[in-house]
């Protein structure tokens, strides 16, 4: 699905450079659902941030089903991200203003979807994740678990192909993290391509694949 | 998806309210007072375009320089106009219309004093378009003594009765006169008001043929796409050919050789004109005009205000940027492009423009009233609701709305999504730097309009406290007091019994307000020097007046006849070389009956017969009392020595009723145009520092905000709450004091062009710097404090807390 070859990025301190990826390879199979476990600064985030094309590398190639990122314009790569790819945060970033409801539909007003399906389409995802209830209310009515359901329906509600996670349980307690965990397994399981940052060895269970990064390289696979 | 625009705009909207308030408080005050001043000068931009011919219908003026005499007049000579039909192809159409003084109406023994009439010629309805209601619609004046009647004279003399066919008798010139028509009322824009409009068929003067004497303002109507300039261009052969024998006559001078060293000719100007672009003499002026000046002046005005306000906007959303950092972010990694974002800020934007211009509209209508009153006019609020202007007003939303939120919607949606995210973005930097610029232009507005209506304010003052050569305090004019009749003399004997009364004199030329007038050609062993004004007065006019003689002495009945005797003012002595011994020289004036020898028995010091607009010109004191009365009152309070006149007057059974005017308020109505222009630029600075204070107040609560820890630590290391006020105030102080380096050389000159138009004028004085710096940094400062006393008196552990 994704294939990453000898990625670098680096930033410029005092005249030196510091790598944030160090001749970085990766593949990442369609409906594989991988976990990047590392020590913080390890370059976890960053590796998300370049395969969600919301960060520049410097050197190296990535292609996304075959098509070459690194030689795309930005707003091409905006487009490609657009339509395939979810992204979950670990503080939520729930838009504060709107409700549940406005904020699952908010990804669907951006794509032009129609009113009639919009409205469709969020009962279903409200009703997967059993937040019909909860829909009129506003971010900060909710826990923190409920918070990151809200998000990773938001995600999904435009049936991404695949999805970023960067630490989606690191703000939630054991119990919250294991239900999210397991709902990221059964989405996995339909067919979606999931791809996690995380701290903690038992959520990293969960994925089919384990990758360790220090320093900005990936250690064993 | 413009639903949810709205609807989250309008989320956001309400979840801010403080500065929400101050955004739309701001907008609307910019808005109402741009729609104030729009309608201001639509007004006056719209005088006489009613008439179906304005913009071919030029009004001929006369403007010369005669031996150093600067003649400026609206009126030309009576044959001009016939003249200028016969002789030039690209005239269609000329009228004229002479201004009768003093006019005396009677109907049915009752009597309409003062009313406005004026003498036209008979196809004056065939140039200008003021429409005939009752009678003869056309040619209503083609005979004698025929008269047409506004609808409100008609109302008034005649109720419900048909006017038509009624004879109206004008008393003091023993005149019948015959309704042939009624016409519609003028219009309030335009440069004319009469409510009697006289056929010229019976005036005699309408009949003359010198081209040396101007009496009647003369309109022509040019041929369809005629150059008025081509027009223009041909009048002085016409001067030359008319003008040239009779000027010859007179003076003994060709045409040729009088041009030599003189200017003199006849020019045109449209019709359209005639209300803001006149400089003619008060005396050839039928009302107070405009000023073109004055219309840029409030255009620039209505515009910076609504500048300001935007900037407001501007600044406020810019500075909450980093609040919004965050949703750009979220709602980028969303999905939502560049484009989408910078609608949804667009539509925010809108939803405040939309509101703030409906506050504007309430605000308009209510304070229109008192606007008119300021203003001298009569707008309407009914012209807001016309088709036109709210298209004019919804384009005007669209437009504030696009500028006031274009620039925070570019520049928001231009954030880089993680960073964003990251919360990186702060509202400082370059964006900063813009924003100080915007906040400084917004002080050079509001601290330049300060000084200038302070310079106003100044001038108004000197104008009050000029020494004008006479003190104007406690004088009482009564002009009609020719009605008594015989019993005149002895009015003005029980008045000078009055122990009221200071003292009391018999004539009719006043230095200020109404007064009669009159020119005359001085000659110098025979030879043309050229023209000054007379005064005609009595022995007690100098003491009335408190006028200073320097030399010789006043007129006296001691001495007898006194009608070959003059009193010259000091620069009538000069232009007519008599500076040594001037006493018992002589000159001859030009006269009906030809030369007549003057001789000098005194000289007073100069004083302001004219508006303060102009040089002192030279004038000649004679003695012919007659007109009216001029009373110098022992006390300031008036009233009681009126109620003793109006009694009196009463007394001699005169039909009409004591009338009077006090020279002090005639004085002062001289410079309303200046009044009243001051008065609205010092509103509108009021306005504009307020609206600017409202977008400080905006950002030093975002500054505190932004600043919320530091000052929160700064406090827990012992700073003091003022410590902290300094802290906060200093950088918006700053960019105050620089806005004055802007706005003093700015408003300086402006100002000082301004005061150019007055030959006796104040400087600008240092110290009104200082005041204009004192008032916007006062208020500046009082704004900023407010806030950020708050923010300093928080409890440091509140702020530490939140980390």
């Amino acid at each position: 699905m994704l294939k990453l070859n000898h990625i670098y990025k680096w930033v410029k301190s005092g005249g030196r450079r510091i790598f944030l990826l160090n001749d970085l390879s990766l593949n990442v199979e369609q409906g594989e659902f991988l976990s990047i476990m590392g020590p913080s600064g390890s370059g976890k985030s960053t590796l998300l941030n370049v395969i969600a094309m919301l960060d520049d590398f410097d050197e190296g190639e990535y292609y996304f089903e075959d098509e070459a990122i690194h030689n795309l314009k930005s707003k091409k790569r905006t487009d490609i991200f657009n339509q395939n790819i979810g992204f979950i945060f670990q503080a939520y970033h729930l838009l504060d203003d709107l409700t549940v409801y406005e904020n699952i539909e908010t990804p669907l007003l951006y794509k032009k979807v129609k009113s009639s399906e919009r409205k469709a389409l969020v009962a279903d995802i409200l009703d997967r994740f059993n937040i019909v209830g909860k829909k009129d209310l506003f971010p900060h009515q909710l826990s923190g678990g409920q918070q990151q359901l809200v998000g990773i329906a938001r995600a999904l509600i435009i049936k991404p192909k695949l999805i970023l996670a960067d630490e989606p349980t690191g703000n939630l307690n054991s119990k919250q993290s294991d239900e999210i965990m397991q709902l990221f397994k059964e989405l996995n399981q339909e067919g979606v391509t999931i791809i996690q940052a995380s701290h903690s060895e038992s959520n990293a269970a969960y994925g089919s694949r384990i990758i360790n990064l220090l320093d900005g390289s990936v250690q064993k696979s | 998806m413009i639903k949810n625009y709205i609807k989250t705009g309008w989320r956001n909207i309400t979840k801010n309210k403080g500065i929400f308030s101050i955004n739309i408080a701001g907008l609307a005050i910019g808005i109402a007072s741009c729609l104030l001043i729009m309608l201001y000068v639509s007004d006056e931009l719209s005088y006489d375009r009613f008439h179906e011919k304005a913009d071919r219908i030029v009004r001929v003026v006369f403007r010369a320089n005669v031996n150093g005499e600067e003649m400026k007049e609206a009126v030309v000579m009576a044959p001009v106009a016939q003249v200028l039909k016969n002789d030039l192809p690209e005239v269609t159409q000329s009228t004229r219309l002479a201004k009768s003084y003093n006019n005396r109406i009677e109907y049915n023994g009752a009597y309409y004093g003062q009313s406005s009439l004026a003498y036209v010629d008979p196809n004056f309805f065939e140039v200008f378009t003021l429409p005939i209601i009752q009678g003869a619609k056309t040619e209503p004046l083609d005979k004698p003594n025929t008269v047409v009647i506004s609808k409100s004279f008609a109302e008034n003399t005649f109720g419900n009765t048909d006017p038509i066919g009624k004879m109206l008798k004008v008393t003091n010139r023993d005149e019948n006169l015959l309704v042939t028509g009624v016409m519609e009322d003028m219009p309030k824009n335009s440069h004319f008001h009469f409510d009697l409009l006289v056929s010229t068929l019976g005036y005699a003067q309408a009949k003359k043929t010198s081209w040396m004497e101007s009496d009647f303002f003369t309109f022509l109507v040019l041929k369809k796409g005629a150059d008025i300039d081509v027009v223009e261009s041909k009048l002085p052969a016409i001067s030359e050919k008319y003008m040239g024998p009779q000027l010859k006559e007179a003076l003994g001078m060709t045409f040729t050789e009088f041009t030599k060293e003189n200017e003199i000719g006849l020019f045109l100007q449209p019709l359209t004109d005639i209300h803001l672009h006149s400089d003619f003499s008060d005396s050839t002026t039928l009302e107070q005009g405009g000023d073109i000046k004055y219309v840029y002046i409030f255009s620039a005005v209505a515009i910076f205000m609504l500048v300001i306000a935007c900037i407001n906007f501007m600044n406020l959303a810019t500075a909450s940027a980093s609040k919004r950092a965050k949703e750009v972010g979220i709602r980028k990694v969303l999905g939502s492009n560049k484009k989408q974002l910078i609608y949804q800020f667009l539509a925010e934007s809108f939803i405040s423009t939309f509101l703030a211009a409906f506050l504007a509209i309430i605000l308009v209508s209510m304070s229109l009233p008192i606007f008119n009153q300021l203003a001298g006019k009569d707008l309407n609020f009914q012209y807001l609701l016309s088709p036109e202007v709210i298209l004019a007003i919804f384009s005007l939303i669209l437009i504030i709305g696009f500028i006031a939120g274009g620039y925070p919607a570019f520049y928001l949606s231009s954030f880089n999504p993680l960073s964003a995210l990251k919360s990186k973005f702060s509202g400082s930097g370059k964006n900063s730097g813009i924003r100080s610029g915007l906040v400084i232009f917004q002080f050079v507005i509001s601290a330049g309009l300060i000084l200038s209506t302070l310079v106003v304010k100044e001038q108004m003052n000197f104008i009050q406290n000029k020494e004008l050569g006479y003190e104007k305090d406690q004088l009482l004019v009564v002009r009609n007091s020719y009605l008594l009749g015989n019993n005149e003399d002895n009015f003005i004997d029980e008045i000078k019994n009055n122990p009221l009364v200071e003292n009391v004199t018999h004539s009719a030329f006043v230095p200020a307000g109404e007064s009669d007038n009159e020119v005359g050609g001085i000659f110098k062993n025979n030879e043309f020097q050229r023209r000054m004004s007379f005064y005609n007065v009595d022995e007690n006019y100098i003491p009335t007046m408190g006028m200073e003689v320097l030399e010789g002495r006043n007129f006296s009945e001691d001495f007898g006849a006194e009608s070959d005797k003059v009193i010259l003012n000091q620069k009538a002595v000069e232009i007519l070389g008599f500076k040594k011994n001037p006493i018992e020289k002589s000159f001859q004036r030009d006269t009906h009956d030809g030369l007549k020898t003057m001789t000098i028995i005194g000289v007073i010091k100069n004083f302001n017969f004219k508006s303060l607009h102009q040089e002192i010109e030279p004038l000649i004191l004679k003695y012919n009392p007659y007109g009216g009365i001029i009373i110098r009152s022992k006390v300031a309070d008036m009233s009681g020595l009126i109620e003793n006149l109006n009694g009196r007057w009463n007394a001699y059974n005169v039909k009409e009723g004591f009338d009077y005017s006090v020279l002090d308020d005639s004085y002062n109505h001289t410079y309303l145009k200046e009044r009243k222009m001051g008065t609205i630029l010092s509103l509108f600075a009021i306005l504009t520092i307020i609206v600017a204070c409202l977008g400080l107040f905006g950002l030093v609560t975002f500054t505190a905000e932004q600043r919320f820890k530091e000052i929160g630590i700064r406090k827990v290391l012992g700073s003091s709450a003022s410590q902290i006020v300094a802290l906060l105030s200093k950088d918006f102080l700053k960019l105050v004091g620089i806005s004055f380096l802007i706005a003093f050389p700015l408003s300086y000159y402006l100002m000082n062009k301004w005061l150019q138009d007055f030959a006796y004028r104040t400087e600008i004085h240092w110290w009104l710097y200082l005041l204009a710096a004192g008032i916007t940094i006062g208020i500046a400062f009082l704004t900023i404090s407010i806030k950020s006393y708050k923010a300093a008196s928080v409890n440091p552990i509140k702020s530490l807390k939140t980390e």
